[in-house]
């Protein structure tokens, strides 16, 4: 049996729910992760606050059901007298039924300070209990390897705040782009309007403004980047009530771009896909990594535990043979997620159709890059049953050259250390993706 | 086709737009050479022709404007340009002009905008920099120091070109001489007042129908917003508020009343000023045949001094919305038919040229 306990004060209720408005933009539902000394509360970002439990823990609920708890009781203008919030879940596997009980206990112990009426009021006292439903869940974490990082920026919340105080409501993708020693943060939207309905089109709005704005400003210039706005108008907003300065961390388009800050024992990293245009001919290897930030890649990858983590396979230069090399000795059992006909439509397919002209990325980054997503629509020309954005999940692990998406089975009760010798070990057949390719449509990537 | 200009009043311009906005998205902006005018035309409801001199809100010396038929006629989502207009506030220089882009005829609006920033405080925290030694070289290309920040701002809306054709079609209603023409109180309490009869109404009206047992669907229709179109036919008027009854009459009194089947209440205005009509444009004769010359003569106490309007409340809030630009505003009566408004903005009163026509619709009783 399983048991979690926590319990939050007045200011770290008003901390976690600033966090579950948060990530409510991003997710329905938010995924609940605790060690012995750290809680994490997942979307697709992370966070954290202290909490003590008996062992690793994961669960995943509806963030909708867990903000209602915490409405009309946290407000950080008032006192919502609110002293106490009591969390805990049983997870007896003889019960089917998986609840989260919140305890808000209101008005007891202010006695000191409070007139004789009241204190009559407060010792009476309020506890109010709620049973939410949650799910039991794999976590699945975005990985980001900081050390990789070549364009680092960091900038005020409020700074950031006024660039988005320029944009139109319904933009929907934010470019970023260094020019001559200024940023140019541009909206835009990709959503393909009728021709007739020019005045529906929504408008486009640069902001330019000087890297003196910046606290850091490493970026490489002339290169176009683009993230979905409304992730970053939630990270922003919620930075801002913090008044965390945002790190943004990325490498290219279409790899991932990390934005961060920490504040009050709470660390935010939102690690958020990306798109534009990537050039074929540079390498990553071409670009320098950000001396500073490669000062503490250990400590990094220890903050930033990753039970799971993505790994593409390599495209390698050469020629692939047809046939297919062994699979590699396994760490750990795989099983298809989607079924394993998918996977046998795509693998062998991709492995022979592809051609080579993205063998120079390094597709070790979450998301599949804009040019394979082309290559990807030249296949469906020649079969129109198969969806174009449905990836397969490879099971069989065999060596393909084709940044084929698996999943393996997390293996949470290893301690860290070993799980990470075997993800090493597995690097040669590829470690399963973070994102659903179906939970990624909308971002306008893949539509 | 060519049109560029600085902006000169953008708070004016910011205002502007949003009064018209709140009438409808669509706009007819057409740029002459000394004036613009703005017309928004929609599907029901009140609709407003405004013209403003060039020089309201643009820098007459810079604007330029070259057109084949001596004016370009523009159709512009007017929220977006009101939006875009807000970048401009607090900037030292915002331009707009007519550009093109895949195409894509747009209008662009670039803004210069300089502010003063406060320094940094949430880096000035950060280890080794509370002492305000500022000046020593630091990884961070951040600057701590308060001090002048620039920012280029570009909005770029996307607008359609009308060809002259498409608006040789397009006129100014033609109404009867009115009944009664009467200079408004001040609009913002005319706004609150008319606001609060028709929360009153429809609160009344909502109880009514809990009561007849209606049901939900139809109460919530009668308090959704404007412009919902989508679901015609239920029931009540969907777009609609309650029916406000406004009138007045010659001898300087204003009323805005509003009865339901349980209510009945008005506001009455006294000492207000009945403008007199320009002897140059009209002559003895002519003056002395017009309604409001016989309503005139109409003893102050009579009923049938009175000019009345039946309006929609809901649309008769969104006209006021143009009290934000604190303009002076000449009512014209057409008894039971329609009520004209003629909103002249502040510095330009009696100068024929700074004016916004609403033109409502009486409802029949």
């Amino acid at each position: 049996m399983t048991s979690l306990t926590l319990s939050l004060g007045p200011l770290a209720l008003v901390k976690l729910h600033d966090a579950l408005t948060c990530l409510s933009k991003f997710s329905d539902t938010v995924a609940i992760e605790a060690e012995h000394s750290v809680t994490r509360v997942d979307g697709r970002g992370s966070y954290q606050t202290q909490s003590q439990g008996p062992e690793r823990f994961f669960c995943q609920i509806l963030i909708r059901a867990l903000l209602s708890i915490f409405r009309g009781r946290v407000d950080r203008n008032k006192d919502t007298a609110v002293e106490r919030c009591e969390m805990e879940i049983h997870e007896d596997s003889n019960q089917a039924e998986c609840r989260l009980t919140v305890k808000m206990i209101c008005g007891l112990g202010e006695l000191s300070q409070t007139s004789r009426v009241q204190r009559k009021l407060n010792i009476l006292g309020v506890i109010k209990s709620y049973k939410l439903t949650y799910e039991p869940a794999a976590i699945q974490h975005a990985v980001f390897d900081r050390s990789k990082t070549t364009n680092q920026w960091t900038a005020d919340p409020r700074f950031l705040k006024q660039i988005i105080d320029h944009f139109s409501m319904s933009a929907e993708q934010l470019d970023i782009c260094a020019e001559a020693g200024k940023a140019t943060f541009t909206s835009f939207t990709t959503k393909i309007t009728e021709g007739k309905e020019v005045l529906k089109y929504p408008v486009h709005t640069s902001v330019t403004c000087d890297r003196k704005d910046f606290e850091e400003f490493l970026i490489e210039e002339n290169m176009h980047i683009a993230i979905n706005l409304k992730d970053f108008k939630a990270v922003v907003a919620h930075a801002e009530t913090a008044n965390a300065t945002v790190t943004a961390r990325y490498t290219l388009p279409c790899k991932p771009m990390q934005l961060a800050y920490e504040f009050e024992g709470i660390r935010a990293e939102f690690t958020v896909m990306t798109r534009g245009e990537v050039d074929g001919e540079e390498v990553s290897s071409a670009r320098a990594v950000i001396p500073q930030l490669s000062q503490r890649p250990a400590t990094a990858q220890a903050a930033t535990p990753a039970p799971i983590s993505l790994r593409r396979n390599e495209t390698p230069r050469v020629a692939p043979s047809t046939e297919m090399p062994p699979p590699p000795a396994r760490a750990r059992s795989i099983r298809p997620l989607k079924g394993g006909s998918t996977q046998e439509n795509l693998t062998p397919r991709s492995t022979m159709d592809r051609p080579l002209a993205s063998a120079s990325m390094d597709f070790d980054s979450l998301f599949v890059p804009q040019d394979d997503d082309r290559q990807w629509d030249e296949m469906n020309d020649e079969d129109e049953e198969e969806p174009q954005d449905i990836l397969g999940w490879d099971a069989s692990g065999q060596e393909t050259f084709e940044p084929v998406l698996r999943d393996i089975e997390p293996d949470f009760s290893k301690p860290a250390a070993s799980r990470k010798k075997s993800r090493n070990n597995n690097d040669e057949m590829g470690l399963p993706p973070t994102q659903r390719m179906s939970q990624v449509r909308g971002f306008g990537l893949f539509d | 086709m060519r049109f560029r200009t600085q902006l000169k009043d953008t708070k004016t311009f910011s205002k502007l737009t949003a009064s018209l906005s709140s009438l409808g998205k669509v706009c007819w902006m057409r740029l002459e050479y000394d004036v613009v005018r703005f017309t928004i035309i929609p599907e029901q409801g009140t609709q407003v022709w405004a013209q403003i001199p060039v020089d309201t809100i643009f820098e007459e010396n810079t604007y330029e404007m070259e057109s084949n038929s001596e004016a370009i006629n523009i159709e512009i989502n007017i929220a977006n340009l009101n939006r875009a207009l807000r970048s401009t506030f607090g900037s030292s220089q915002s331009q707009l002009r007519l550009t093109k882009k895949d195409k894509m005829p747009l209008l662009a609006l670039t803004v210069l905008s300089t502010d003063w920033t406060e320094g940094n405080m949430a880096l000035a925290t950060e280890e080794g920099t509370t002492d305000h030694h500022d000046d020593q070289p630091g990884e961070v290309t951040g600057d701590r120091r308060a001090r002048e920040r620039e920012t280029r701002i570009t909005q770029e809306i996307p607008i359609k070109i009308l060809h002259e054709s498409a608006v040789d079609g397009l006129h100014e209603p033609h109404c009867p001489d009115p009944d009664v023409h009467i200079i408004l109180p001040g609009l913002s309490q005319l706004k609150s007042i008319s606001d609060r009869f028709n929360k009153l109404a429809s609160t009344d009206s909502k109880s009514r129908q809990q009561q007849t047992g209606l049901g939900l669907g139809a109460v919530d229709n009668s308090n959704s917003n404007a412009n919902s179109n989508a679901q015609p036919g239920s029931g009540l008027s969907s777009s609609s508020g309650p029916k406000l009854e406004l009138s007045a009459n010659m001898h300087g009194k204003l009323k805005l009343a509003i009865a339901t089947d349980e209510l009945r209440i008005a506001s009455v205005w006294s000492a207000l000023v009945n403008p007199p009509l320009d002897p140059a444009h009209i002559s003895e004769q002519q003056l002395s045949q017009l309604p409001s010359e016989r309503m005139r003569g109409v003893g102050e106490d009579d009923e049938s001094g009175w000019a009345k309007v039946r309006i929609d409340g809901k649309d008769w809030s969104r006209v006021l919305s143009v009290g934000r630009l604190s303009p002076k505003v000449v009512a014209c009566f057409i008894n039971e038919t329609a009520l004209v408004l003629y909103v002249y903005l502040p510095g330009s009163w009696n100068g024929e040229e700074s004016c916004l026509t609403y033109y409502i619709n009486s409802f029949a009783a």
